[in-house]
């Protein structure tokens, strides 16, 4: 848990986050930032424990920041300084030696596709480029994992395709693992396997993304005339469960046989079928649902 | 794609090879003094030129070795050149309102500007603690001071040695002072950088922390030495503690106590009595310090949790 006074940041939040690339998504105030701040020992929590990377937090809150890469939300990035120079110092900061921190600096720019533009003054940089040059510092000194905090935030749309390409790309080709925490839904599909759902500090879910757009969410919509009622009491009847939306009556598909069954309950309730097609539900109505 | 393939295998199984926790506070401090000494910072530059200048001429061309360190001034004062060296320049002709401007311009932006532009929050998020951080910001305004104190005081010893005809008698009598000059040049530099620096973290913006810290540490003296004298004339006891209020009386009486010296203060063209015991003194000192380094902390923790 963290408070501060009498606000609760952080509350009954206990989770074990699956390996490869995780979302943490939540409105702004949620608490992503705490509970990323906390995991790199920025911040004490209140009560409770957190281990990274297999080490409790509490004895070695410094020395796993050695693992650790972290891409702030806000601009922090000093204007006076070139991308090649920033960098450099960012890799040395982590304990890098002027060479290793050289190499690896032009190693991630080429990634980046940066040319002469990395010997410009970062004052000279875009949105974009401001960006990329956060998320480079992050991975400068190799690290296992990398927390990246509203990575997308103030991009225009094909600046935001752009960014979460190159981390998507950065991560996959020096294979580190994720952990991104977002306000955006499209974020989280672009770049996550999983995901972890917050809400006022509370962890409200946590599940495989491809579950969430796949499997877990398939429905199939249907507009009928006639009695919504009646309709629905005949589905009760095959123990069927229908959410009626205003628009729609939103039925869970289990197989193909569901259709059959529904056709069965609108000859019975004589209710005329004007409309029946299978939706995947998207993440964006998990989320809504969750957030609301 | 053959080459692309090796370069993200490389890239991949890339090898940081980190050092430990130590070497990066010290390389983030030579750094940092590295981007301060640059030529284009043409202000300090010029600071510390005047400080040898006036070191040659002062202390050195127009020195005699007879009267040095310390000569005596009456039955009860001394003056000593390493005292004189860090005293007020209208009155002493030492080298104090240089020395105060050189650690305002170095001190200014150290931490201020990582505060300003955020960069803080990345520096914080290596692996270094804020008591790391800090350590790497004092370094380099540590090491401009020594280089403006200690220095130069050792140019002023080796130049008096040459002048006894570098006899090893003579330095084996004054080996004592080296020791003395390099406690006394520790004392004003950790002093005067770690003031510096609470005012850059404190105002965060390069310009004013400077000019701020340059007005409270000449601006407290002037204003304790007014009091001190007026309290002295009405004959009012325990006006002496008056001078523990500013800084550079401060740290001028842990001097005069390092070179076993009775502390006086020189106002109105005479020296003026003072009777502040080294414990009062130390205090003093510890509490300002301890004072300062922990608000400094206390602010930069503020800002990691404020964003």
């Amino acid at each position: 848990m963290k408070q501060y006074g009498a606000l609760k940041a952080l509350d009954d939040f206990s989770i074990d986050i699956p390996e490869g690339k995780v979302g943490i998504l939540g409105p702004n105030g949620a608490g992503k930032s705490t509970f990323v701040k906390i995991a790199l020992g920025l911040l004490t929590a209140t009560s409770g424990e957190i281990t990274v990377l297999g080490e409790k937090l509490t004895k070695n809150t410094v020395d796993i920041r050695r693992k650790i890469g972290y891409m702030p939300e806000h601009d922090c990035i000093p204007n006076e300084m070139t991308g090649v120079e920033f960098l450099i110092e960012m890799g040395m900061v982590s304990g890098m030696s002027l060479s290793g921190a050289t190499e690896r600096t032009h190693e991630i720019l080429g990634h980046l596709r940066m040319g002469e533009e990395k010997y410009r003054l970062i004052s000279e940089y875009s949105g974009g480029m401001r960006q990329k040059i956060k998320l480079a510092q992050g991975l400068i000194h190799a690290p296992e994992v990398v927390f990246l905090d509203e990575p997308t935030s103030g991009l225009d749309p094909n600046a935001r395709r752009e960014m979460l390409e190159t981390i998507n790309g950065l991560t996959d080709v020096s294979n580190t693992k994720v952990l991104l925490s977002t306000h955006i839904l499209q974020d989280v599909e672009m770049v996550c396997d999983s995901v972890i759902m917050v809400k006022d500090g509370k962890l409200q879910m946590q599940e495989d993304v491809k579950t969430i757009i796949g499997e877990k969410s398939n429905f199939i919509h249907i507009r009928i005339g006639g009695s919504k009622e009646d309709f629905i009491a005949e589905l009760k009847k095959k123990k069927i469960t229908a959410e009626d939306n205003g628009r729609v009556l939103i039925v869970p598909y289990k197989d193909d046989s569901t259709y059959d069954q529904i056709i069965d309950a609108t000859i019975k309730s004589k209710c005329p079928l004007y409309e029946m097609e299978r939706t995947s539900q998207s993440m964006d109505s998990v989320y809504q649902e969750i957030i609301k | 794609m053959k080459s692309k393939a090796q370069v993200s295998e490389r890239f991949r199984d890339f090898d940081a090879n980190l050092t430990t926790r130590p070497w990066i506070v010290i390389g983030m401090g030579l750094r940092k003094f590295g981007q301060i000494m640059k030529f284009k910072n043409y202000g300090l530059w010029s600071l510390i030129v005047i400080v040898y200048l006036f070191a040659l001429v002062r202390f050195i061309l127009f020195a005699d070795s007879e009267n040095y360190p310390c000569m005596d001034m009456g039955d009860e004062y001394q003056r000593c050149v390493p005292l004189d060296y860090y005293g007020d320049f209208f009155t002493q002709g030492g080298t104090r309102i240089f020395l105060i401007s050189i650690a305002a311009i170095a001190s200014g932006g150290v931490i201020g500007n990582d505060m300003a532009n955020k960069s803080i929050h990345l520096y914080l998020s290596r692996p270094i603690s804020r008591l790391d951080y800090l350590i790497a910001r004092f370094i380099p305004v540590f090491l401009i001071m020594i280089l403006v104190t200690l220095v130069p005081n050792i140019m002023i010893f080796t130049s008096m040695w040459s002048d006894s005809g570098l006899k090893t008698d003579w330095l084996l009598d004054h080996k004592w002072l080296i020791f003395d000059l390099i406690v006394q040049a520790m004392v004003y530099s950790t002093g005067l950088a770690i003031i510096g620096l609470t005012f850059s973290t404190a105002i965060k913006k390069e310009n004013p922390a400077s000019a701020a810290f340059f007005l409270f540490i000449y601006g407290s003296s002037t204003i304790c030495e007014i009091f001190f004298i007026a309290l002295k004339v009405i004959e009012v006891d325990g006006a002496d503690f008056i001078l523990l209020l500013s800084v550079s009386h401060l740290l001028d009486c842990i001097s005069f106590a390092i070179f076993d010296a009775k502390y006086y203060v020189m106002a109105s063209g005479f020296p003026w009595e003072t009777d502040i015991s080294n414990i009062q003194i130390g205090a003093v000192f510890t509490v300002i310090f301890a004072g300062c380094s922990g608000l400094m902390y206390w602010m930069i923790q503020q800002m990691e949790a404020n964003k």
